[in-house]
Parts: C-alpha cells; sequence; structure tokens
C-alpha cells in the first residue's frame, strides 16, 4: 500500500479536488467546506478500498492525510506503512 | 400512576443505554423483568440496579440461534421492549451488501425473529404489549443514515403488521420514534462532528437532547393498562426537534 494511490483515491472522491491538491501533510479538516459528511466519506473510502474500517476515536485522533494512511496501514493486517 | 405490578417484562439491548433505563424503569414500577444483551457482565451490573429480583439472558440477536436458546429459556411475557440496535452511518456510494446485512440483521431481522419465535413458542400472554424503539430518522432521513433510516422504517412497518395479525389476542405493538438520546452511541457518533456541528445539533432541540429515562418513561406507558386502546402507533420523543424542521 503506497501513500500515493491513497492520496489520489481521496483526490478522485472529492469534486473540488484536483490532482496534487493533497499532500501526506494535508490537514484533512481544513479542506473546503469540511463536515461530518466529508468524516463519512473517508471512513467509507478506506473501508470500502481498504477494507479497514476506522471508528469514530481514530478518526478523530488523525490530524494529517499521513495520519490516516498511517492508522489505515497498521490495521491493514498489521501492514507497515510505505512513505 | 402507571404500575407494571405482576407483568414479566423482556428488555432486550438491555445492557446500556436505553435499555438499561427501560429495564430500571420497568423494576421500579413493580415488572418482573428479563434482560439481554450479549455482554453477561454488563447484564449483571444492570441487574444490580433493579429493584426486583430479575432473570438474565446472554445473546447475539444477530445469531438465529440465540434467539431460538433465548426464546426457549424465557417465561412467558406480558410485554416486550426492543432496544438492541446499532448506529453505523454509511455514504450511500459506498454501500455494499455487508453493511446492509450488519445493520439489518439487528435492527430489523432480530425484531421480526423473535417475535416470530415468541409466538410460536405461546410465550406471548394474552394483553401483552410490544414496544420497539425506532427512531425519528424512519421518517426524516440524514446525510450518511440511508441505511439505518431504513431499517428503523421497516421496524416501524413490521411493528404496524404485528398490530394487526396479534389484536385477536389483545397484544398490542408500538414504536416510540426517538431523537437524539444521551448514550454511549452519541458518544461515539460525537468523534464524527466538529464543535460546531455538535452546537448546532444541540441548540436545535427547544427541550434538549433526550435522556434515557425519557424513553423509558414512554416505554412504560406503552407497556402499562392505561395504554389498552393504543396499538400500532408511532410515538414521537423529539425535544421539539420536528417544530422548527422545514423538511
Amino acid at each position: 500500500m503506497e501513500i500515493d494511490d491513497f492520496i489520489k483515491a481521496i483526490e478522485e472522491e472529492f469534486d473540488n479536488l484536483n490532482p496534487g491538491d493533497v499532500s501526506p501533510n494535508s490537514v484533512f479538516r481544513d479542506m473546503e467546506g469540511w463536515s461530518s459528511m466529508h468524516a463519512l466519506i473517508f471512513v467509507a473510502l478506506i473501508d470500502s478500498k481498504y477494507d479497514v474500517l476506522l471508528n469514530g476515536e481514530e478518526l478523530k485522533s488523525c490530524v494529517t492525510i499521513n495520519d490516516l494512511f498511517d492508522i489505515t496501514c497498521l490495521k491493514l493486517n498489521g501492514g507497515a506503512a510505505k512513505a | 400512576m402507571i404500575n407494571l405490578k405482576g407483568k414479566t417484562i423482556l428488555v432486550t439491548g438491555a445492557s446500556a443505554g436505553i435499555g438499561s433505563a427501560v429495564a430500571q424503569l420497568c423494576s421500579d414500577l413493580g415488572a418482573k423483568v428479563c434482560i439481554t444483551g450479549r455482554n453477561m457482565e454488563r447484564l449483571i451490573e444492570v441487574s444490580k440496579l433493579l429493584s426486583i429480583e430479575s432473570e438474565l439472558f446472554q445473546a447475539d440477536l444477530t445469531l438465529e440461534k440465540d434467539i431460538d436458546d433465548l426464546v426457549k429459556a424465557l417465561p412467558s411475557i406480558d410485554g416486550w421492549v426492543h432496544c438492541a440496535g446499532i448506529i453505523e452511518p454509511f455514504p450511500i456510494k459506498f454501500i455494499q451488501s455487508k453493511h446492509i446485512k450488519s445493520m439489518f440483521t439487528i435492527n430489523f431481522d432480530s425484531a421480526c425473529l423473535l417475535s416470530s419465535k415468541l409466538m410460536q413458542l405461546k410465550k406471548i400472554n394474552t394483553s401483552a404489549s410490544f414496544v420497539f424503539i425506532s427512531s425519528i430518522s424512519a421518517q426524516h432521513p440524514y446525510k450518511g443514515g440511508s441505511l439505518y433510516a431504513a431499517s428503523k422504517a421497516a421496524l416501524e412497518s413490521f411493528s404496524r403488521s404485528i398490530a394487526l395479525e396479534f389484536a385477536s389476542k389483545g397484544v398490542r405493538s408500538n414504536c416510540i420514534s426517538a431523537a437524539l438520546v444521551d448514550t454511549q452511541m452519541f458518544e461515539k457518533t460525537k468523534n464524527a462532528l466538529s464543535e460546531t456541528e455538535l452546537l448546532g445539533i444541540l441548540s436545535s432541540y427547544p427541550l434538549g437532547i433526550g435522556q434515557p429515562m425519557d424513553v423509558a418513561h414512554a416505554s412504560a406507558f406503552l407497556l402499562s393498562d392505561q395504554a389498552s386502546w393504543m396499538t400500532g402507533s408511532v410515538l414521537t420523543l423529539d425535544g421539539g426537534l420536528l417544530l422548527n424542521s422545514k423538511k
């Protein structure tokens, strides 16, 4: 699992994002028009693409896209993240 | 004054939140309470809060065998409050079969199977009362809540069918359509909300959000003989939320 693929999936998911808009250090709650619906979409996207279900507390502990990627990797068969 | 003396009441999903409050109030009002949940330790904790000796049944209502075992072990009941359920928000675009199954198995299927098996094994006394805990989202959905809302709408429809089919035995069936209640489920939901969103939600309730005991009191009324002419209804408990609804 590569973070580039992870970011690409996020950029494809949101209509207001273009390729290159998101970086590992992007603070996802600073996204334009951020709401709980965006949080749900992140959780659902990760569940659908990686079969990893993040709970509310795990989501709350994340600040950047890299945080989301790391916790997804950790839950994905204990796999290690590749930056 | 409502009293449930002499009645045996089944409470499913009794180990926390609304179910725990319903069990406590029913016991305080004189009922013998049969409480079920997946976690026996939590059931034991709840049973310590009850005024009258209760019966505890560990059961996972997503498993048909557990429902079978539960119904066989239960005494005949005069009432049942179905509080077992989950909330798992999910955007429609991402819904998979597994999400539908997990939501409906506990929120809807368990109510159907338990109703059917209770009747098959003649565990329902004449003039019994069923109470299903529903949600205002069944009629007033919210983004991300499609499966939850649909499962509750199905539950309300099923309750009305029970009211029709079981009326000849004097059995009544009603739903409580609750808005936001301050439970552990709500605590989990808070994590996905920004502070602004949370404040917005809380301020939209003229009487504030509900407490588990608010739902318990309405349940006790529906279980009681005072509600003997009430069946197939949905009682809304929303702290005035829908008064300002533009929906």
